[in-house]
């Protein structure tokens, strides 16, 4: 080959390929409208808030980003957003451990903020992230366990609370909790609703549950010692 | 040995420039791998910290590049550069503009409130990685880039001398400047953002750059052995057209899962599985050139240049195949595997190749035909040898990740505060190690050739 020709093959195959790479930008452009819901203005001003506080500097969305911290592609789908909203205000008022530092976001910023979050999370992104596999595995039996494991698993308790090392890290660990000197009339009463003992605490009240199931859980949480 | 046209010397400002800044990354880097440990050890969060190191970095290497290319286009085009003092008025110019956005970071590192919406953007971080730099700051980047561009340009035009090396170094340049705009583009949608996002990004290191590395190669490998133009600049138009015609919609292996369609998982998994191609060819060339080499002028040069050659395939070929089909990105993406490529990618492709420019170019600028190497090439087996530990390390600690926490379903605070901690700990005594070797380097840029050259290793 000459270098004319090796010349002329390096600009007009690169035109070739830059021109199908404009026309699939086109295509795509065209249908991300479709992929997600509409922005509403609350979404927009939540962006605005994400990039205001420089959010990605520590934590991915979508998979992109800093990995210093936590994927937000659905962390609203694992904390109810009134949780959200006081970490997000007071991260170590929550989490005494956290990382994450007071940033001074206002009560407006942190609706915004679930605004946003809560749109990102429904996009379609092609199935990511991918379900655990093997947590799927093990997650199938359910027999042998006590009514109280059982609600403790329905209820999503370990998407805050961590035992024998599975489970999120956002509540304190429960491993031991039986080990604490707290009765079952106690756990009952803070699992009704946690503020009536535990001052602005940010776990979610379950006052919806039934008084029996209450106390089988508040049972389950007294053995583990 | 010296400069055949004086306006070469600019090139020396920028790499000033250059090296101070590399150094700066690098503590910065250190500060954040810390953080990892104890997150509160300093003023500044770490997300202001990891801001200030890639910034860094990138602004370092697109000086160096710029001090490059000063060199290269007056050597190509047999003239002096068409303005001097345009040349010295945006390299102040260039200065300036950084200092400003930096003393912005830290300000709203200190105190966020400052970063207030100033008609419709961010006063001082924009909140987008890489591309932080404020609205404003852009705009005076561009104005810099555009004026530098233009100073080549006419420098050309001059002798209209046409080599084939300075028309791919500015094509490249010219593609790098143009793909800076999409990443200004302001979009409501967190899809479309992210999709032009990457056109910056991705369309920079393994398009415009990669471009602009080929044509240094070929430059290079001319001045250091003497090889010969015709067959150089062959072999750079075969390797920068497949950058190309793989890297372009190579792009797709970043929408793999961010909202667009699925049709990307097959043109961006074929095409970026092709992309480490052409990088091989790299090496080849490097070793096929320096296999005939008769006369080697400059021999820190060349050991840099085959460096470059070789971390470039590896940290971005082999670092990037490992993880760029769908069905593995569909694991790793956004986990650890990801900074451990990026660091692999940036210092072979980039770092080493701009250390291996300023090896290549400093001897002649300082006016010294022979200097003591002994000092370029202990900093190389430092930064050289730490860098492939820290990324063992974070390879490991992305691993550990990817199994723990994307298989089992661990949560991510666990495995970061727990089975990851010793791969942080090691991160950071490396990153030490990786210090040493830039403090050397760092000096001996400034002492070549200003002290007697007798003193031989
Ligand atoms: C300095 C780094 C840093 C910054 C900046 C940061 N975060 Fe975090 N964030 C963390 C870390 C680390 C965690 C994990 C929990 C912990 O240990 O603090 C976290 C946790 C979270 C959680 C999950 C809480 C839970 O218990 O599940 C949310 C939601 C969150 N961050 C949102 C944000 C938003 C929104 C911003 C921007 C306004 C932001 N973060 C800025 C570091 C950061
Ligand atoms: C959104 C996160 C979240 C969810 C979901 C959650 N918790 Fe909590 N939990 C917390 C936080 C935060 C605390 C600490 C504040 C407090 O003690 O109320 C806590 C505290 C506790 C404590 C007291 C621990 C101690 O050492 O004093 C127990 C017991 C507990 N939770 C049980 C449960 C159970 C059972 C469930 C499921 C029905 C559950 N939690 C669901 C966040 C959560
Ligand atoms: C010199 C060239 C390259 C450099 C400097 C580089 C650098 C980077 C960086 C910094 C990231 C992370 C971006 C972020 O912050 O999210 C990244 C991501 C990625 N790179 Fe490269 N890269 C190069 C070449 C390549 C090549 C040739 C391939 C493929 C063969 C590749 C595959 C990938 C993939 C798949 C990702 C996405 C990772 C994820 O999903 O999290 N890269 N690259
Ligand atoms: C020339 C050398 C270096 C280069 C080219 C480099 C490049 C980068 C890049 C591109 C990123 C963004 C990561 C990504 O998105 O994948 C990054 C992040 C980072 N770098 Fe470096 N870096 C270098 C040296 C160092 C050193 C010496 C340290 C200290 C040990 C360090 C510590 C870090 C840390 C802690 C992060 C944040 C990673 C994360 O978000 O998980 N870097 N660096
Ligand atoms: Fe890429």
């Amino acid at each position: 080959m000459s270098n004319k020709a090796a010349r002329n093959l390096f600009i007009f195959g690169s035109l070739f390929f830059f021109v199908i790479f404009l026309g699939l930008t086109v295509d795509t452009m065209n249908q991300i409208d479709g992929r997600a819901p509409e922005v509403t203005k609350e979404v927009d001003a939540g962006k605005m808030v994400w990039q205001k506080y420089d959010c990605i500097g520590c934590h991915t969305i979508l998979g992109n980003g800093s990995y210093f911290a936590p994927d937000m592609t659905k962390a609203v789908e694992r904390k109810p957003d009134g949780y959200l909203k006081q970490f997000l205000m007071d991260p170590r008022g929550v989490k005494p451990t956290a990382a994450m530092p007071k940033l001074g976001i206002t009560s407006q910023e942190a609706d915004d903020l679930i605004a946003f979050l809560t749109w990102i999370s429904k996009i379609d992104t092609n199935g990511w992230p991918p379900k655990p596999i093997l947590a799927a595995a093990a997650g199938v039996g359910g027999q042998g366990q006590t009514r109280g494991q059982q609600i403790y698993q329905s209820q999503g308790c370990s998407n805050c609370h961590n035992i024998n090392g599975i489970g999120g890290t956002s509540g304190p660990e429960l491993t031991r909790v039986g080990a604490n000197g707290k009765d079952v009339a106690w756990h009952v009463k803070h699992l009704k609703q946690p503020r009536s003992v535990v001052p602005n605490s940010a776990m979610p009240p379950y006052a919806a549950i039934s008084d029996d199931d209450l106390k089988s859980l508040a049972a389950y949480l007294v053995t583990l010692k | 040995m010296t400069v055949k046209y004086q306006s070469q010397k600019i090139a020396q400002y920028f790499y000033t420039f250059a090296v101070i800044l590399f150094l700066v990354q690098v503590v910065v880097g250190i500060i954040a791998a810390i953080q990892f440990l104890k997150p509160d050890i300093f003023i500044l969060n770490f997300n202001t910290i990891r801001t200030l190191h890639i910034n860094a970095l990138v602004v370092w290497l697109l000086s160096g590049l710029m001090g490059a290319t000063y060199y290269v286009v007056p050597e190509e085009s047999e003239t002096e550069v068409w303005s001097y003092p345009l040349a010295l008025a945006q390299f102040w110019a260039t200065v300036g503009a950084i200092t400003l956005v930096v003393l912005g970071y830290i300000w709203m590192g200190l105190n966020p409130q400052a970063n207030i919406t100033v008609m419709g953007t961010q006063l001082l971080n924009e909140g987008r990685e890489y591309i932080e730099a404020p609205r404003w700051a852009d705009v005076l980047i561009v104005i810099s880039v555009l004026l530098f561009l233009f100073n080549m340009f006419m420098t050309m035009m001059k002798t209209k001398k046409w080599t084939g090396i300075q028309g791919v170094l500015l094509f490249g340049l010219l593609f790098l400047a143009l793909m800076y705009l999409p990443g200004m583009y302001y979009s409501k949608n967190m899809i479309k953002d992210q999709f032009w996002w990457w056109w910056v990004i991705h369309l920079w290191v393994e398009g415009s750059w990669e471009v602009i590395a080929g044509a240094l190669l070929a430059f290079m490998l001319m001045k250091t052995i003497g090889a010969k133009r015709e067959v150089l600049e062959k072999w750079m138009y075969i390797e920068v057209g497949l950058v190309l015609f793989t890297g372009i919609l190579g792009t797709g292996h970043h929408y793999y899962f961010i909202g667009t369609p699925k049709y990307w998982h097959w043109i961006g998994g074929f095409f970026s599985s092709l992309e480490p191609v052409p990088l091989l060819l790299m090496v080849w060339d490097a070793f096929r050139t320096t296999r005939e080499a008769r006369n080697v002028t400059n021999k820190p040069g060349l050991f840099y240049t085959v460096a470059h050659a070789i971390f470039n395939f590896v940290g971005a070929g082999l670092w990037g195949i490992i993880h760029t089909l769908p069905q593995v990105n569909k694991w790793t993406h956004g986990t650890q595997i990801t900074t451990a490529h990026g660091h692999l990618a940036f210092y072979g492709a980039y770092v080493l190749l701009v250390i291996s420019m300023i090896y290549v170019t400093l001897p002649s600028i300082r006016g010294v035909k022979d200097y003591n190497p002994a000092r370029a090439y202990l900093a190389f087996w430092w930064m050289t040898i730490s860098m492939v530990f820290i990324v063992l390390t974070i390879t490991g600690a992305g691993m550990v990740q990817v199994y723990m926490e994307r298989l089992m379903g661990l949560d991510y605070v666990a495995v970061k505060t727990t089975y990851n901690l010793w791969f942080w700990i090691l991160r950071a005594i490396f990153g030490v190690g990786f210090l040493v070797g830039v403090s050397i380097f760092v000096y001996d840029f400034f002492m070549l050739g200003r002290e007697p050259a007798e003193q031989k290793a």
